[in-house]
């Protein structure tokens, strides 16, 4: 009787083993719009070829809308099994709902990850948690007009003297050859707060700073010699150079990018993610890459990484082992392979990029310095009220532009000391 | 049927009115169902998200936080100056939308205009049909330095440019113009319908009295205009006061906050999943909203009732 019984388990675990595999269906939610989906149907293809049966239903959404979408999911228990997104909007989902998982144990797991860097896992982890499980750089750059230069008579600019000159050409030389000057030199955003720092960001840390509003310690450091040339002359191109467009003050992405793909600015922030459409479409590959201009002969000048992007899992996933080993995926050669290719980005060193152009080689292959956003809002607590309050002064100033920059940025400087004061103070 | 409005309270009396006009009542049922589900749930709904905190709101087992939303907005200055914002926004709005759309009217309704009145009533209505997000986007860009019409025409006639939407000193009276364009033909519908059904003998009789034009439009006209005149009133409190779609699409509260009204700034805010903050703002505007409403209302009654 005992033989019949562990016969008929036996043979009944053998039926299930060699069973038609369970279909599973893993949900990601990003932004990435319609690379984004086609990257994450394809590595889905490839992860589904040793775990059968497995598809993956990724959804791009608006970045707005897939704010409140997944706070909304993962606080009433309808969450997907994985997020994608920006570091930093993962940091306020997580603030929202703290229902992020801590991933790392699961990166511990990964064997081959050796091309992770200290800075990427850094900016990959808050309050102690790794919130996400890193799979691509966010790299920005300076793009300029291949043809206005050549019209010009000019080559790409090397520092920001070189930028200023530069600009004055692309203003007035009729670079676009229309007969009408309706050029501008540059093209920037400051509508909302976060676009404004998000330029602030690039002037800073590609001028091979490594703070933009306080250092580590969280001292403010706007009026630091090298820290207040540099805010001096990001405001200054926003308002007394005249090198952007009048309007720019109430511009926000979309308008940026109109200035851009409508060809009516020469100087441009690229990012990783812009070159595939670029290449193709808009500005059809007329434009050079390379690293933000040089502003101090004694400080090398960079390529800025604007922070992560990766994988994050809700606590309250409905498949989480099963997301935690699709994410673990995302890392291998394959995945980063077709990331590299769809979305113009990765982590990997080792991907072959033969068949990319020379400007989405500049970017897998990291050819210029790399130098990190510094992401305070990680280690302070009072950092985003200090932030907001650095904005609004930024965007009076844009408004009604100092007569003295100086006296603004030291004015500026002992105003965010005092509130930083009162911020850190607060229980 | 009687009706019940205007009768004390009875319960016996509603169930005779209920036993009596079944038919009718069954008939509305439905509708008055589909009004409070659709039109009174979602704002009690709103209501009940402002006393919960933010992370908690959309759960079933929300965390009420008692009146702290209310507390940290009020204690906000962001928040307390675009409140102040807006009612100062909404008083020039409405002064120069009613205002504009009066001197409107009596011009359509005048004898100076002896032909093509209908066009022009058709061409005044035209921009309130029109969708509000294409003409405030086509506002947008005849207002741009770089390639507007508006700076071309000045530039034509060596004027100096105008500042537009980049500008804090303009970019109020930019937004005033657009949305002017866009509200004003409805405002004067409503003058044209009130000034077809005035009694003109009172004018003709004030003619003969030797009344000049001025008067008797300061005297006769504008007095029977009254009923038009409070809804109107009305009707530009409440839609200036959620003055949104115009920011969003023209200006994004900028420049330098100049333009971040409330219903904006709680849009911000809902962006960032703080619904807690956001229903609370948008409690505290629609408190406003219907206090400013029903006074409106009341000093009406008050004027009819004299």
């Amino acid at each position: 009787m005992k033989l019949a019984t562990i016969l008929a388990g036996a043979g009944l675990a053998a039926l299930i083993a060699a069973g038609p595999a369970r279909s599973q269906e893993l949900t990601i939610w990003h932004d990435l719009g319609d690379n984004g989906n086609k990257w994450f149907e394809q590595v889905g293809a490839e992860f589904a070829k040793t775990r059968p049966g497995v598809t993956i239903k990724p959804s791009s959404f608006p970045t707005d809308q897939w704010f409140g979408r997944v706070i909304a999911a993962i606080n009433t228990g309808t969450s997907p099994d994985l997020i994608y997104n920006n570091y930093e909007r993962v940091i306020r989902i997580q603030t929202q709902t703290n229902k992020v998982s801590d991933l790392k144990d699961v990166l511990g797991k990964i064997s081959d990850k050796g091309f992770l860097q200290e800075d990427d896992l850094r900016v990959a982890t808050y309050g102690g948690k790794m919130i996400i499980l890193p799979v691509q750089r966010v790299q920005m750059a300076l793009g300029v007009r291949k043809s206005w230069l050549e019209k010009v008579g000019e080559t790409y600019p090397q520092t920001w003297d070189d930028v200023k000159r530069v600009a004055v050409k692309f203003t007035k030389d009729d670079p676009d050859g229309n007969g009408k000057a309706d050029t501008f030199a540059m093209a920037l955003q400051a509508a909302k707060p976060r676009d404004l720092i998000h330029m602030l960001d690039l002037f800073t840390f590609g001028s091979g700073l490594r703070s933009t509003l306080v250092d580590a310690k969280g001292d403010v450091i706007i009026d630091q010699p090298a820290h207040a040339q540099v805010l001096e002359e990001f405001l200054k191109t926003y308002t007394v150079y005249g090198f952007v467009s009048p309007d720019t003050i109430n511009h926000s992405f979309t308008d940026m990018y109109q200035v851009i793909e409508g060809g009516r600015a020469g100087m441009f922030r690229v990012g990783d993610w812009n070159v595939k459409k670029w290449d193709s479409q808009a500005i059809k590959g007329d434009f050079v890459v390379g690293p933000w201009p040089q502003f101090a002969a004694d400080r090398q000048n960079a390529v800025v990484i604007g922070g992560m992007r990766g994988v994050a899992i809700p606590e309250n996933a409905p498949n989480r082992p099963l997301a935690i080993e699709f994410a673990q995926f995302l890392l291998s050669k394959p995945a980063q392979q077709a990331s590299l290719e769809l979305v113009g980005a990765a982590v990997r060193k080792d991907l072959d990029t033969s068949n990319l152009s020379e400007r989405q080689k500049f970017f897998a292959e990291a050819k210029g310095k790399l130098v990190a956003y510094d992401f305070p809002e990680s280690i302070h607590t009072w950092y985003p009220e200090l932030e907001a309050a650095f904005h609004r002064k930024l965007m009076a100033a844009l408004a009604s532009p100092p007569k003295d920059f100086k006296a603004f940025i030291a004015e500026t400087a002992a105003e965010m000391r005092e509130l930083k004061a009162k911020l850190a103070s607060k229980p | 049927m009687q009706p019940l409005v205007g009768q004390p309270f009875r319960l016996g009396a509603l169930f005779g009115a209920l036993s009596r006009d079944g038919a009718f009542y069954a008939f509305v049922a439905p509708f008055a169902l589909l009004t409070c589900l659709f039109g009174l749930w979602p704002i009690l709904l709103s209501f009940q998200v402002s006393f919960t905190a933010s992370a908690t709101a959309l759960r079933a087992d929300a965390s009420y936080v008692g009146l702290a939303n209310y507390v940290a907005i009020l204690s906000d200055p962001e928040f307390r100056a675009s409140l102040w914002r807006t009612l100062t926004y909404t008083a020039f709005a409405v002064i120069l939308n009613v205002g504009f759309a009066l001197a409107m009217a009596l011009l359509i309704d005048s004898r100076f205009i002896t032909r093509g009145r209908t066009f022009f009533k058709i061409a005044i209505f035209l921009p309130v049909v029109t969708p509000d997000i294409a003409g405030y986007v086509a506002w947008k860009w005849l207002y741009d330095r770089s390639f507007g019409a508006i700076n071309a025409v000045l530039d034509l006639l060596g004027m100096p440019a105008f500042g537009g939407l980049a500008s804090v000193s303009t970019v109020t009276t930019a937004i005033l113009i657009a949305e002017l364009w866009h509200h004003a033909g409805f405002y004067i519908v409503i003058f044209l319908a009130n000034l077809a059904v005035r009694d003109r003998t009172l004018d003709e009789a004030a003619a003969i009295d030797g009344a000049t034009t001025w008067q008797r439009i300061l005297y006769i006209t504008i007095p029977q205009l009254r009923p038009a005149i409070l809804i109107n009133c009305v009707y530009a409190l409440i839609q200036f006061l959620k003055t949104f779609t115009v920011v969003v699409v023209m200006t994004k509260g900028g420049p330098a906050d100049t333009t971040n009204f409330v219903s904006y700034y709680a849009y911000q805010l809902f962006d960032q999943a703080r619904y807690g903050e956001a229903t609370a703002m948008a409690s505290v505007l629609f408190g406003i909203i219907a206090i400013f409403a029903l006074s409106a209302y009341a000093l009406g009654n008050g004027e009819r009732g004299r």
